[in-house]
């Protein structure tokens, strides 16, 4: 080292220490300041004009992408919007992408708008990471029912105006026909079924979304049905229903694929050992992905839609504005536009993308009702009428990492 | 030292933000919500699973390092005592290094899951082993050997072809035979190489996600797989304990950088 030129060893790593110090301190200091308000959708239409709209969701499915890319996004331009879609693995990536650009002091985000499920709903909940208020202001939630439990709660949060619905999903089992030719009818007919078929039943680990439903499924028909278990989390309630459902799958564990020592890691995997021939029975939350899986041979044409008596659960699926977008007027154009009959028509083809809309039909005049009438009817997929048979809502949020955690440790762990 | 700043201090920079703001976060001072408070429970709140993921974590990294090593070495001695046909073999092992783990792991999984590319061609017997999500992480531990083996393999070759040669020759000429060059000529010779790419790669498996996660088994997890999960989880509670997760690794991989350097300085024959 040499001396003379520089400060002492000691200055200099002191130095260093507080400029460490400073940059660590200095991404959580500062408000964010206030995000613009609107008045009116005239507002906001005057403002959007010529915004650019990050719209994160999901990659992974095909036609989700091709149906944003080819007929919502070239509708956003004629709205004087442009819609860039951004492929994400989790939605939870963008809801840390907002978290951290807050703790960062960002009032600009990089995120417009999330197409976002209820747990990571209440993620950015939990931290009022969302705009709030603006879907008052859209014009086209007029064809919505303001009654419909699924579009006020979203995993047991309320919506209170900080999303807008897009699509409606329903969790379904589908099983190979060639190989099962007597499917079960409830949940617990399956579970029987897997306990007396070993080696051919599995479901994805918790926390992968799907995994972590079937566990909520599980709780419930264990429990006796979907009344039998509070909405809201309560330490009472688990303690006293979450043990049986959790010793009913680990009994469950050795008749299962590979004996129960591993799972598949996502739904992904489920599908393609359901694929692959070994196992018989696979479970979604998305049934619109179905047709085109099985048109284009990725699963077997022997697979049907297996419907359970007591029904299953059923959600909605919405779309969200980061409190710290930088392009909030644009995306609640987009957003509306999303949410307009010809837009929700096109997407519940399913040859488009076959999600189930969720404007309420006595609302629409006899045009737009005709469009929907129109749609052709999927060779694998029931209508949503019957899929959504006998449905229930989903728990609130607080349910599912309290089950996540004690599948892992009583079930994933036990052997 | 000014000569070397350019280089120390954005990685000190870069590194001293991101592991301060990791052990403020682990320790609830940065929470994402509500008021920091200094609380161990990222640290104590799961302290037996943070043990059994150190031990995970440990055991993949140690057995991928062993198999490593070996296979690379083979590697190297073949291409040094052989160096015509040693050259196919060089440059097919050499084209291994740019691949991307991720590619690597998708491309084991397609091969060595129960209904792979493997299982299809050659109709693997139902007793076989499954490799894909085994309790031994048997194909994540194939696959880091296997992308390691062509590292450990260049380092070894690259550290000292042109000395080796002419002592091979020499030995050759007095009557050693093949074996007994590798054993007694390219083995002694190439150890300082060995132990430095192999403090490299252990301490690489021990940090790496994508393979021990895509291949490995749900339960037990690594260090890096129990952090990135709690770093995903829905509830924002658990990012403490990512955070805490995450420094283990940092730590353990910090304690085998040091042990190693500090055996190698021991045994100064090794450098």
């Amino acid at each position: 080292m040499n001396r003379s030129s520089g400060p002492s060893p000691r200055r200099r790593t002191v130095c260093v220490l507080s400029a460490v110090a400073a940059l660590a301190l200095g991404s959580c200091a500062g408000e964010p300041p206030a995000a613009p308000t609107y008045a009116s959708f005239e507002d906001v239409r005057a403002d959007a004009d010529g915004q650019v709209v990050d719209l994160w969701m999901y990659g992974g499915d095909d036609q989700g992408n091709a149906y944003v890319d080819d007929i919502l996004a070239p509708a956003a331009a004629e709205e004087g919007v442009t819609l860039r879609r951004v492929p994400i693995v989790d939605t939870l990536d963008a809801v840390n992408r907002i978290l951290s650009e807050r703790q960062a002091g960002r009032t600009d985000g990089s995120v417009d708008l999330v197409w976002v499920n209820g747990a990571n709903f209440s993620t950015g909940q939990q931290a009022d990471a969302w705009r709030c208020g603006w879907i008052d202001l859209l014009p086209n939630m007029q064809f919505t029912d303001p009654g419909d439990p699924l579009l006020l709660d979203d995993f047991g949060t309320p919506v209170n105006g900080c999303e807008m619905p897009w699509h409606k999903a329903q969790f379904t089992f589908f099983y190979n026909s060639a190989t099962l030719t007597d499917p079960p009818t409830t949940l617990e007919g399956i579970l029987q079924w897997a306990a007396e078929n070993p080696g051919r039943f599995t479901y994805p680990a918790p926390p992968d979304f799907t995994g972590s439903v079937f566990l909520r499924e599980v709780l419930l028909s264990v429990a006796g049905g979907a009344e039998a278990v509070p909405l809201d989390y309560s330490a009472e309630a688990f303690d006293a229903l979450a043990p049986d459902a959790l010793q009913a799958l680990d009994r469950l564990a050795p008749s299962l694929w590979r004996e129960g020592a591993t799972y598949p890691r996502d739904e992904q995997a489920l599908t393609t050992l359901f694929a692959d021939g070994e196992v018989d029975i696979a479970m979604t939350y998305g049934p619109a992905t179905l047709t085109d899986l099985v048109g284009s041979g990725a699963l077997p044409a022997s697979t049907r839609v297996l419907t359970l008596d007591e029904g299953t659960v059923g959600n909605a699926s919405f779309l969200a504005i980061p409190a710290n977008a930088s392009d909030p007027a644009g995306a609640m154009v987009v957003a509306d536009l999303a949410l307009s009959p010809a837009q929700q028509a096109a997407k519940a083809d399913p040859r488009t993308w076959g999600q189930f809309p969720v404007l309420d039909t006595d609302r629409l005049d006899a045009d737009q009702r005709a469009r929907f009438a129109e749609l052709p009817a999927s060779p694998v997929v029931p209508g949503y009428d019957e899929l959504s048979r006998n449905a229930h809502s989903e728990l609130s949020a607080q349910w599912v990492p309290a089950l996540d955690e004690a599948w892992r440790q009583e079930v994933a762990a036990a052997r | 030292m000014l000569l070397a700043a350019p280089a120390v201090v954005p990685v000190v920079l870069v590194l001293g933000v991101s592991l301060t703001a990791a052990l403020g976060q682990s320790l609830g001072l940065m929470p994402f919500i509500g008021k920091p408070s200094l609380s161990l429970r990222g640290w104590s709140g799961a302290a037996a699973e943070l043990a059994t993921s150190v031990g995970a974590s440990a055991y993949i990294a140690t057995a991928s390092t062993a198999v490593a090593l070996v296979v690379g070495f083979v590697l190297a001695a073949y291409v040094l005592a052989a160096p015509r046909p040693g050259r196919v073999v060089a440059a097919l092992s050499a084209a291994t290094i740019p691949v991307p783990h991720l590619i690597g792991a998708g491309s084991m999984g397609l091969l060595l899951s129960d209904s792979g590319f493997l299982d299809r061609v050659l109709g693997l017997p139902d007793g076989f082993p499954a490799l894909v999500g085994s309790p031994w992480w048997s194909a994540v531990i194939i696959e880091y050997a296997w992308k390691e083996s062509a590292f450990v393999a260049l380092v070894v070759i690259g550290s000292m072809s042109r000395s080796m040669t002419g002592m091979c020759d020499s030995a050759a000429t007095l009557g050693a035979t093949a074996w007994q060059r590798i054993i007694h000529v390219v083995l002694p010779l190439s150890v300082p190489a060995l132990a430095v790419s192999g403090l490299i790669v252990f301490v690489y498996t021990l940090g790496s996600y994508e393979t021990a996660w895509l291949l490995g088994p749900i339960s037990p997890e690594p260090l890096s797989v129990r952090a990135v999960r709690l770093f995903g989880s829905v509830d924002l509670a658990a990012r403490p304990e990512a955070m805490a997760t995450a420094l283990v690794s940092v730590a353990v991989g910090g304690a085998a950088i040091l042990g190693g350097v500090a055996v190698l300085r021991a045994r100064r024959d090794l450098r």
